[in-house]
């Protein structure tokens, strides 16, 4: 019997290459190539600094922190249960995937979505793991790695991707099947990583096979690994529907009754409303105010890493955490722009401008409250309750201006743009700097604090005055744009 | 008095010429109606008059504005798009909600409750228009369009997914806004509806109009139909079985 018969091979090829044109599409063919590099530079880098690094951190929590950060980075990705519902639901508006073909070919949802699954492997393989392994090889005679080491660090790394991803297409498949299916799923994935951590019950490494590896070398643990990812990738595929019946879900008319209620908005109210029952009604409100949350704790886990990973024991105050929220705010923004397809309001009288300005509102309304209760609850934790005032007003400046430029940069394609190579630097460009010399400024404070005031203050009202600048040029950049998902011209 | 004038406009997407140098003028109180092969530049031609997308070369003027003033255009006319796309997460009355409250009409409820009528979509007001079918999903891209009595509309293949019931109730409401002066400018494959409603039409192939005029003024002999006259213009009648 062929495993793998002509035809799938076939579509497996198409796949592939849907996927690389989708992204020359979005972002250009140099952008589309940007991210690998990005990859390459970050990792020989990271690499570089290993040394350093392992005087403090053994090598088993590097390979811990590793493994881990590959296996959320696969679980990102492989929420592609809800993706296959969404295309077969017509959800997305007029983009078409061969995701679509079981509506008119003879071929299976659980075989496409498998299809899919080895698609994404190899894009994933391909786009960060293969730059990954030679961003680490290019430093490895100045850090004293073999060559054989760094491949099997880039094998595990992978397999912990593989099952990172397995694990999210399970989820999200049975959450098709029903609502309590897929909580189950994601309650039993969070059970079992609090009883690895800070439970301590089970060992990382037998929750985590590729991990097990370096524990003893033996094959076994990157064999099991593989099975393991197939499984899941086999459990998740069996787990799709076959078809999708589109239930006439009905809310109460709330629309107006909201409109009514943000008259202090002003001309955006109508889209503001709008935007509002989307965030509601999609389920995306807790994931989004969650994501920023976590956000929020990845700030306290960089200052652990600077104390106890890199061993330089900074007393960061409540300034220096307040400063990195705007940072965080990225990924809450691009959420937003990815819950509808807007394609309707271009044969309405306003410009994409409008609905970025409403969403920005949202992003305010939905954050606000979280940064404050975070500088507070640090404020009081270390002890600075008299820095508080002025962190909340860092945390303001510096969440206003990254969000702005988020906004000014990519619009409403935040996910896809930030992909491309012109935006990524010109972003770099505009946040690394003023954010750095803020960052300087609060750790400077306890030492020269009219100095450090003085880079705060000034930093700060820099980003008030580039925001309500890049916040004029909205409308010059992207009032022509359409609000379909195409390229951007960028 | 012209309520689209367009001269000498062209458009290329990458190496692809999709309109070359054309040139057309709709006068007020016409039913204009636009015909093509697949791919022919229909549906871009209508994105650009209506400021959806911008031109290469050529000038544009839309119910008096220039098409460098799109969102003049478009809180003007009214714009029936190809897709059949309402907001996905907001119910059937809210969407149509949403085009009043866009458009800054007054009266909400009484034109909301008017259109839900006139398609006979009172019972899925509140379903969420993801979860409609084609046909309703259609009604509410066509509602939306209406809902604020435009002077110009524009519809492209706006009798797709409707039942034979609605189409000749669609039919109806189109004649009577004519009848009232009001302009209409569609794109269709539809060539039998179109015979029944359009004073003018213009035949597109390959980005260039190849005929332009009211339907006797392109036969070529007596008794020749839309299709006939169609197929002569785009020269391609040696359509052969599969």
């Amino acid at each position: 019997m062929r495993i793998f018969p002509d035809i799938d091979k076939q579509l497996l090829i198409d796949m592939i290459k849907e996927e690389f044109r989708l992204h020359r599409s979005l972002v250009g063919g140099l952008g589309s190539a940007f991210f690998p590099f990005i990859i390459f530079l970050m990792t020989a880098t990271c690499a570089f600094i290993t040394p350093l690094i392992a005087r403090n951190l053994n090598q088993s929590t590097m390979l811990l922190m590793l493994h881990v950060a590959s296996l959320i980075y696969g679980f990102y990705i492989g929420g592609f249960g809800s993706m296959g519902e969404q295309i077969m639901t017509r959800r997305l508006g007029q983009v078409n995937m061969l995701l679509k073909l079981p509506q008119i070919y003879p071929i299976s949802v659980k075989k496409v979505m498998a299809i899919f699954f080895i698609k994404d492997s190899l894009f994933y393989l391909v786009y960060t793991y293969v730059p990954m392994i030679l961003g680490i090889s290019i430093v490895a005679p100045y850090v004293g790695v073999t060559a054989f080491g760094i491949l099997r660090l880039g094998v595990t790394a992978f397999l912990a991707f593989m099952i990172g991803m397995g694990l999210s297409f399970v989820s999200s498949a049975a959450s098709t099947r029903s609502r309590i299916f897929g909580a189950l799923a994601y309650i039993f994935i969070i059970a079992t990583a609090l009883l690895v951590y800070p439970l301590n019950i089970l060992q990382p490494q037998y929750v985590l096979l590729p991990l097990a590896y370096w524990a003893d070398r033996s094959l076994i643990w990157p064999i099991l690994s593989v099975i393991l990812s197939i499984g899941l990738a086999a459990t998740g595929s069996l787990l799709m529907k076959e078809s999708y019946e589109i239930k006439q879900t009905k809310f109460n008319n709330s629309l107006l009754k909201i409109n009514a209620r943000l008259k202090v908005i002003g001309e955006l109210r109508p889209l503001v409303a709008k935007e509002w029952l989307e965030l509601t009604r999609s389920g995306n409100m807790l994931p989004a105010v969650g994501g920023y949350t976590l956000n929020l704790l990845a700030i306290v886990f960089i200052s652990w890493l600077f104390d106890y990973g890199f061993g330089i024991p900074i007393n960061f105050n409540v300034v220096f955490f307040s400063a990195f929220v705007g940072f965080m705010g990225v990924m809450t923004y691009s959420s937003l722009t990815s819950i509808e397809n807007n394609e309707y309001l271009n044969v309405m009288p306003l410009g994409v401008d409008s609905l970025i300005k409403a969403k920005l509102v949202i992003y305010f309304i939905l954050t606000s409250g979280v940064t404050a209760g975070y500088v507070i609850l640090i404020g009081l934790l270390k002890g600075e309750v008299y820095l508080i005032p002025q962190s909340l007003l860092v945390a303001a400046c510096t969440s206003i201006y990254v969000v702005a430029v988020t906004a000014y940069l990519t619009g409403l394609w935040t996910n896809t743009l930030f992909f491309g190579a012109k935006t990524i630097i010109k972003f770099t460009l505009m946040v690394i700097p003023p954010l750095t010399f803020i960052e300087v400024g609060t750790i400077l404070l306890p030492f020269k604090t009219g100095l450090a005031t003085w880079m705060i203050a000034s930093a700060s009202m820099f980003g008030l005055v580039a925001s309500s600048l890049l916040f004029t040029r909205l409308k010059k950049r992207w009032s022509d744009a359409s609000f379909s998902l195409v390229s951007s011209g960028e | 008095m012209s309520s689209i004038e367009a001269t000498h406009l062209s458009k290329r997407f990458g190496n692809l010429t999709v309109l070359n140098n054309i040139s057309l003028n709709v006068s007020k109180g016409e039913f204009f109606g636009l015909f093509g092969s697949n791919g022919a530049g229909k549906t871009t031609l209508l994105r650009i008059l209506t400021g959806q997308l911008s031109a290469d070369s050529g000038e544009v003027r839309t119910a008096g504005y220039s098409i460098s003033d799109p969102i003049s255009i478009k809180r003007s006319v009214g714009i029936v798009p190809e897709a059949e796309s309402p907001p996905t997460f907001l119910t059937a009355r809210e969407a149509l909600e949403l085009s009043c409250l866009l458009r800054n009409l007054n009266n909400v409820n009484e034109r909301v409750d008017r259109w839900l009528d006139f398609f006979d979509l009172q019972e899925k007001s509140d379903v969420l228009c993801r979860d409609l079918s084609k046909g309703q999903r259609q009604k509410l891209m066509l509602t939306s369009a209406f809902i604020h009595e435009p002077s110009l509309l524009f519809l492209d293949e706006a009798f797709i997914n409707l039942d034979p019931i609605y189409q000749r109730r669609l039919r109806g409401y189109l004649k009577s806004l004519v009848e009232e002066g009001r302009t209409i400018f569609m794109c269709t494959h539809i060539l039998e509806i179109a015979e029944k409603l359009c004073s003018r039409v213009a035949v597109i192939d390959k980005g260039s109009i190849v005929a332009q005029g009211s339907i006797d003024e392109l036969r070529s002999q007596e008794g020749e139909d839309l299709e006939e006259i169609f197929i002569r213009t785009v020269k391609n009648e040696n359509a052969h079985l599969p």
